[in-house]
Order: C-alpha cells, then sequence, then structure tokens
C-alpha cells in the first residue's frame, strides 16, 4: 500500500544516505592526510614515555658491615615549556639555587617558544641537593602567599620541574677512595664505575637496567618488571684498620718530607687485604676533582699501580730462594773481605755503606743487608735459572689479579732478553734494576708468612645478589717454597729486626721484617740522591696474622730505610695489634699451653 | 489450530506490533546490560591501572626515601662522626701502650658478616639410583610380566627418559 508520503520519506532516506556516506569517506579521506600523519605521530608523544628504568647501585660495605658506598637521592632540574607561564621568577628561582648558570641564560630558555615541541623541557642541572629542593619548595609557598593577596596569576614557578635520582655517595669521605675508586653519575646513560672495586665490579654493581613503556592511558597500564637491584659488596677491608693506616700515613708524610707513600695490611693466610692507604688522599664525593688531585700520571692506587724498584726488602725473596733450594743455610758464611763483589770482573757492586763486613752468616748477611753477600748467592750459589724460576714462582713479572681496577704491571727481563746483562742478576738480588707493586710485593712476602703458600689478594669477601650471598673461597696461587724454608726465613729477619732495627720493634709480640732503600735511577743511572724507603714486616712470628708493608716515596728527612719506613711500621703494628685482638706473645703462649 | 491463531492476529494486529516492540526492548535490555557490564569492568580496569600508577609512584618515592635515609645512616655513623660524638661524650683515643688483652671465652668479633642467607646449591629430587638397580629380582620379574600384559592390552606407558 502505498502512502501519499512514501516518495518523500524515500527522498529523505537517500539524502542521510548520501550524508553517511559523505561522512565515511571524509573520515577515511583525513586519516591518509599528511597532515594526519604529523598529527599520529604528535599523538603517540601523549600515549606515555619510554624510559629507562635504572636499578639502584650495590652498596659496598667494610668488612664489619659499616657503609663505605651507597646512594642518596639528588634532583635533576629542568624547565617543561608548557607550563611555563612566569619565565622572570622561574629564571629568579633556578639561578639562586644554581652556580653553573646565571639568570639570563635560565630566562632565555624559559622564554623559548612553546611551539618548538620538540624542545620542551630542558635540563638545568642533574644532581642538585635535597636541601635546595627544600628551599626551592619554601620559595613556591611564598609566590603561592602573594599570588592570594595580590588575586594575581604571578609570581608563579609552573614549569619548573624537579625529578628525584639516585646518586653516588660515600659516607666516609676520602676513607679507602683508592680502594673503592668512584661512579661518576653525573652523565646517566654512561656513568660507570672508575678506578677500584667500582670499577673491577662495575656491572655487578650497576645490576641490569630495563628498557619500559609507561603509558599514560590507564587501561594499559601495567606493573613494572621487577629490577633487581645491583649486588652489594662486604670487602676485606676493616674500616678501623684502614682509618688508622691513612692517618699514620698522613702524619709519615708530614714526619718524613716523603712525596707519597702506600701502606697496606694483609692477611698472609687468606689473602684478605686489610687495609690499603695510598697517597694523595681524594674524596670521591667530589669525583670532578679527579684532575686537580690526581695530575699528569700520578696513579689513583699506588699499592697497585706503580711499580718501583723496591731495594732491600727484596733481599727476602732471594735469601728464600737460597734457602729453599738449598744453595745456603742459616749458618753458611759469606767472607766479604773487600766490601766489593765484582760482576764478570767488569762491574763492582758494593755495601749500602761502602765497607767489607768480613766473615758473615746468612742471618748477618740479611742483618747488615749486605748487598755483596746477596749479589754471591745470586750470581755464584742460585745462578740466573734458579734464581729467576723462583722469583717467577713468586709472582714477579706478572699482575697479581687482585681485584682492583688499574694494576700496573713491570714485566721481568730474563736471561733470554736481549737486554738482559749479568749485572742484572747481581743487582735483582737486592731489588735494583726490577720494578714491582707494593701488592706484587705483599703477595710474595705473605708466601714467606703463611709456611710457602703463597695466596692470591683480593679486596671482596662476599657478593651479595638476588637476596644471596655469596663467600669469596681464600684462593691458593702457587707454594714457591716449602714450610721449612719459610720458618727460617721467619727466623732470621725475627733475629735481625731484633739485633739491628729495632726502631721497628713492638714490645711483647715477635716480629720479623726487613728494611728496604731503593735509589732511584735517573737517565744517567742511580745518581740521585733520593730513595724509596720501604719496610716489609709480619708477626706473631709463630702463627703471622699480618704482613705490614709500608713504602715512603723520596722522603727528605733521611734516605734509609731503617731510618724512615721501620718506625712507620712500628706505629702501624701497635695499633694493628690492638684493632686485630692479637694478644701480646706471653699471654697468647700461655693461652696456647692451657689448651 | 493454526486457523484460529491466524484470525486471533488479524482481528487484533496490535498484538504483532507488541511482540515486535517486546523483542525490540528484550534486545535494548541484552545490550544495556553488556554495556553496564563493560563500563563496569573498564572502570574497574582504569581504575586499577591508575592504582598501579600511584603504586609505582608510592614504591619510587618509598625507595628513595630508604637511600636518603641509609645515607644517612651511613654518615651519622661514619669514623668521622663517630669519632666527633665520642671525644663531645669525654672519650679519648687509647694509646696501644696501655691496651690489656682480656680474652673472653665465646666472644669472637671476628666472626664473618651475614647480609643474606648463603647460596643454597639446588638438590636434585630425582634418585641417584634408578629404581630397577634396587628392586629385588622377584620384583623386576613382576614388573616385566605386568609391562609386557599392559603392552599386550594396548595401554600406552610413559617415556622413560
Amino acid at each position: 500500500m502505498k502512502t501519499p508520503f512514501s516518495a518523500r520519506y524515500s527522498i529523505v532516506a537517500l539524502v542521510c544516505l548520501a550524508l553517511g556516506a559523505a561522512i565515511m569517506v571524509q573520515l577515511v579521506r583525513i586519516n591518509y592526510t599528511p597532515f594526519a600523519r604529523d598529527l599520529i605521530l604528535k599523538s603517540e608523544d601523549y600515549q606515555g614515555v619510554r624510559k629507562t628504568v635504572y636499578p639502584p647501585r650495590g652498596t659496598i660495605y667494610d668488612r664489619s658491615g659499616h657503609i663505605l658506598a651507597t646512594n642518596q637521592v639528588g634532583y635533576e632540574l629542568g624547565i617543561d615549556l608548557k607550563f611555563v607561564s612566569d619565565p622572570e621568577s622561574l629564571a629568579f628561582a633556578a639561578a639562586s639555587l644554581l652556580d653553573d648558570l646565571d639568570y639570563g641564560e635560565i630566562y632565555q630558555i624559559a622564554s623559548t617558544e612553546k611551539q618548538e615541541s620538540e624542545n620542551r623541557y630542558f635540563v638545568l642541572s642533574s644532581y642538585i641537593s635535597k636541601e635546595k629542593i627544600i628551599a626551592l619548595e619554601q620559595l613556591q609557598e611564598t609566590y603561592a602567599i602573594r599570588r592570594q593577596e595580590s588575586r594575581s596569576t604571578k609570581p608563579n614557578l609552573n614549569g619548573l620541574v624537579w625529578t628525584p635520582m639516585q646518586q653516588r655517595t660515600y659516607p666516609e669521605g676520602t676513607l679507602a677512595a683508592n680502594v673503592l675508586g668512584f661512579y661518576n653519575y653525573f652523565s646517566r646513560e654512561t656513568a660507570q664505575g672508575v678506578y677500584g672495586v667500582e670499577e673491577a665490579y662495575n656491572r655487578l654493581l650497576t645490576g641490569k637496567p630495563e628498557n619500559v613503556f609507561m603509558p599514560n592511558d590507564p587501561y594499559q597500564v601495567e606493573a613494572l618488571p621487577d629490577i633487581n637491584p645491583g649486588a652489594s659488596l662486604v670487602l676485606t677491608i676493616d674500616r678501623e684498620i684502614q682509618k688508622m693506616l691513612e692517618d699514620t700515613l698522613r702524619e709519615a708524610i708530614d714526619w718524613s718530607g716523603a712525596e707519597g707513600g702506600t701502606i697496606i695490611v694483609s692477611d698472609p693466610e687468606t689473602g684478605e687485604v686489610l687495609g690499603m692507604a695510598s697517597t694523595p688522599f681524594f674524596d670521591p664525593n667530589k669525583y670532578w676533582e679527579y684532575e686537580e688531585t690526581f695530575p699528569g700520571i700520578t696513579p689513583y692506587n699506588r699499592a697497585v699501580g706503580t711499580a718501583y724498584e723496591p731495594g732491600s726488602v727484596f733481599k727476602v725473596i732471594t735469601m728464600a730462594a737460597a734457602l729453599d733450594s738449598g744453595v745456603a743455610e742459616p749458618t753458611s758464611t759469606y767472607n766479604d773481605a773487600t766490601g766489593v763483589f765484582w760482576v764478570d770482573n767488569s762491574w763492582p757492586i758494593y755495601n749500602w755503606n761502602g765497607g767489607a763486613w768480613g766473615e758473615q752468616t746468612m742471618t748477618g748477611c740479611m742483618k747488615y743487608s749486605l748487598n755483596v753477600c746477596l749479589a754471591h748467592i745470586a750470581m755464584d750459589l742460585l745462578e740466573e735459572d734458579l734464581f729467576y724460576q723462583y722469583l717467577q714462582a713468586f709472582g714477579f713479572g706478572r699482575s697479581t689479579g687482585i681485584d682492583l681496577a688499574s694494576e700496573a704491571n713491570f714485566p721481568l727481563r730474563l736471561p733470554d732478553n736481549n737486554q738482559w746483562v749479568s749485572l742484572d742478576l747481581a743487582t735483582n738480588s737486592f731489588g735494583q734494576g726490577i720494578a714491582v707493586t707494593p701488592i706484587q710485593m705483599v703477595a710474595a712476602i705473605s708466601a714467606v708468612a703463611n709456611d710457602g703458600r703463597m695466596m692470591a689478594p683480593h679486596v671482596v669477601r662476599s657478593v651479595v645478589d638476588r637476596g644471596q650471598q655469596y663467600n669469596v673461597t681464600p684462593q691458593l696461587v702457587n707454594a714457591p717454597i716449602s714450610a721449612e724454608a719459610a720458618h727460617e726465613i721467619t727466623q732470621m729477619l725475627q733475629v735481625a729486626l731484633e739485633e739491628e732495627a729495632t726502631t721497628a720493634l713492638v714490645e711483647g709480640y715477635s716480629l720479623a721484617g726487613k728494611t728496604g732503600t731503593g735509589e732511584i735511577p735517573t737517565e744517567f743511572g742511580y745518581t740521585s740522591e733520593l730513595t724509596n724507603t720501604s719496610f716489609v714486616g709480619w708477626g706473631p712470628t709463630e702463627d703471622p696474622k699480618f704482613v705490614v708493608y709500608v713504602w715512603l716515596e723520596k722522603p727528605s728527612i733521611s734516605k734509609w730505610g731503617s731510618e724512615v719506613a721501620a718506625p712507620v711500621f712500628r706505629d702501624v703494628v701497635e695499633q694493628l695489634v690492638v684493632l686485630m685482638r692479637i694478644p701480646p706473645d706471653n699471654i697468647r703462649l700461655s693461652m696456647n699451653s692451657k689448651e | 489450530m493454526n486457523k484460529r491463531i491466524l484470525q486471533a492476529y488479524r482481528q487484533a494486529p496490535w498484538r504483532v506490533q507488541l511482540q515486535w516492540i517486546g523483542l525490540f526492548l528484550l534486545g535494548l535490555i541484552l545490550a544495556a546490560s553488556i554495556a553496564g557490564v563493560y563500563l563496569s569492568i573498564s572502570g574497574q580496569a582504569a581504575a586499577a591501572g591508575r592504582n598501579i600508577q600511584f603504586i609505582e609512584s608510592d614504591m619510587a618515592e618509598i625507595n628513595n626515601e630508604i637511600s636518603e635515609l641509609t645515607a644517612d645512616l651511613a654518615e651519622a655513623r661514619s669514623t668521622a662522626k663517630m669519632l666527633a660524638r665520642a671525644e663531645a661524650l669525654g672519650y679519648a683515643m687509647m694509646d696501644p701502650d696501655q691496651a690489656i688483652y682480656l680474652s673472653i671465652p665465646g666472644f669472637d668479633p671476628a666472626a664473618d658478616l651475614v647480609l643474606a642467607p648463603p647460596r643454597i646449591n639446588p638438590i636434585n629430587d630425582r634418585p641417584v639410583l634408578r629404581a630397577s638397580y634396587k628392586s629385588s629380582l622377584w620384583d623386576w620379574f613382576v614388573k616385566q610380566f605386568w609391562n609386557i600384559s599392559e603392552e599386550s592390552t594396548g595401554i600406552e606407558r610413559e617415556a622413560v627418559p
């Protein structure tokens, strides 16, 4: 049945259909115009932010659990141009907080045209302190009150944003800085540990950063992935011992006029480094001052980073080799009739005072530190093959592998090297013409103090990662000499110390040790009056608990190790036995007899 | 019967209209219910999403606070601060010569620092010896017998790795 309105209805329906179709066509067309593409790209900016989530860097503890390095909150200060409405007040507030940017520069940034959407956020400072942020918040409140009073929209700090970020902090300041290294956190993307354990364990401490997308749309929000914090480290360093060493080293340098120095204390039984002080002292909280503290080629940690000619402390190694190989005994004698030892009838070797000391036992040779005697042992008794075999067995010529960054190593000049001459064998026997690092000496001497077993020196005791603690097992590196030879040399050096180097003695404790005075070579030979003074000692001799190595570089007060380094050794040991709770010999022996 | 129904509709056409209206309303109610459920669920999802954002923000804030407190505590317990506090309390550094050694049974100051439980190697639950090595000859014989009977009846056995 047709109604009079049918045609009209049909026309209206057709018009509606055409309109609908036109809208559909337009919708499709709009989506494919170049403007649409730009719009879609811009819309992605508002969908969320893609950011890298950095796990907190691991904490570093001393062996008793005192924190040596951890993280605190610093703030990134920036300008978000989208929200800036009062650039004058913003620039004034920011300039009052920042040292490196003035009002004009900040005002220029804050007044940038907002249309340049790519540059809408500017970082003013990467890390500013919490105190400054509190000051900023107070200023913000003051401005809010002023706005209320004046019923105005100004002054305001809209667009000035601060974001909390973790920054590295070293609560002990300069303490153990040479062991810890530092973390250059300013540039977050490229930040890494530099020197010390911070560099050696950088990957473990850093953890694994995750790249995540954080949508603004609440429908798309998902929980962030679990990000494990970086592993924490427990060092073998004892904070109290480290403090004592650094204080003693400071005093020693002031007193002796030395250019620099280092003191190392280690446990010979495990190879654990209990303390390691080195000059110059440095505050890793201000790591950007690194170049001022370490100008030129100044090493960050002399204990591992500098090789030097150690002088007579090296005689311990030569004598240990002679006793172990059986070419000499403590009572064997050497007749120093002339005070000179000729190498290949060409090069004379003299004693430290140029005198002749007559007939001496091996103990006497060590007691009076006779160069001619040690040259005789190396040249006539050990000979080159055996001597250098022992040196290599003691680890000289290669790195100790200590878990600190930037360990130096000076290769041994061996007889198969073209530059080697027989004079080298003679001079090497008393620590000349051979360069070693203090940590190499400590590792080698630890073998003598530990029944001939040489342990790998290390500074990390445990690693705490993902809720579990991994303890580092002490590593045996080598056994260069027998226990008998180790005991013999210890007894010889105990006698030598008691009778000749009394400045190193500590009442109530049996100690063994050796002084060292190393001449410093120049381009014209050993012509300089300046020396490297060293002392190495260990104790208690029956059951050594520590090895102490002292090196003072170019002291002005005296050039002899017995006068400069030996008293420093005594000062260290006097305090060390208290800190390590080592009983005096009489108490220890009575305790042992009761057991 | 059919004739009577058709007649009834012819006599009262509004019945057909009512039927259509009923159907339309049913569809409308169904659509409204679905839309209601959808809205409710998406509202809850959005609220949960916002909650996640708030919780994550709280977590970041708490972590920052923990870091701040840890750093403050470490600084308060640093050697320099402790020394200053001790001196303020009237203590003085001991002269090592005056130290008296006392042996206290059971006191071990050098005990290892434990910050977390030690690493435990996962224990393999599988027995070291296979069951067949521990069974008697009779058990083995019975087992083999059953295996053969299972195979003959077509029962599938688990694959042995």
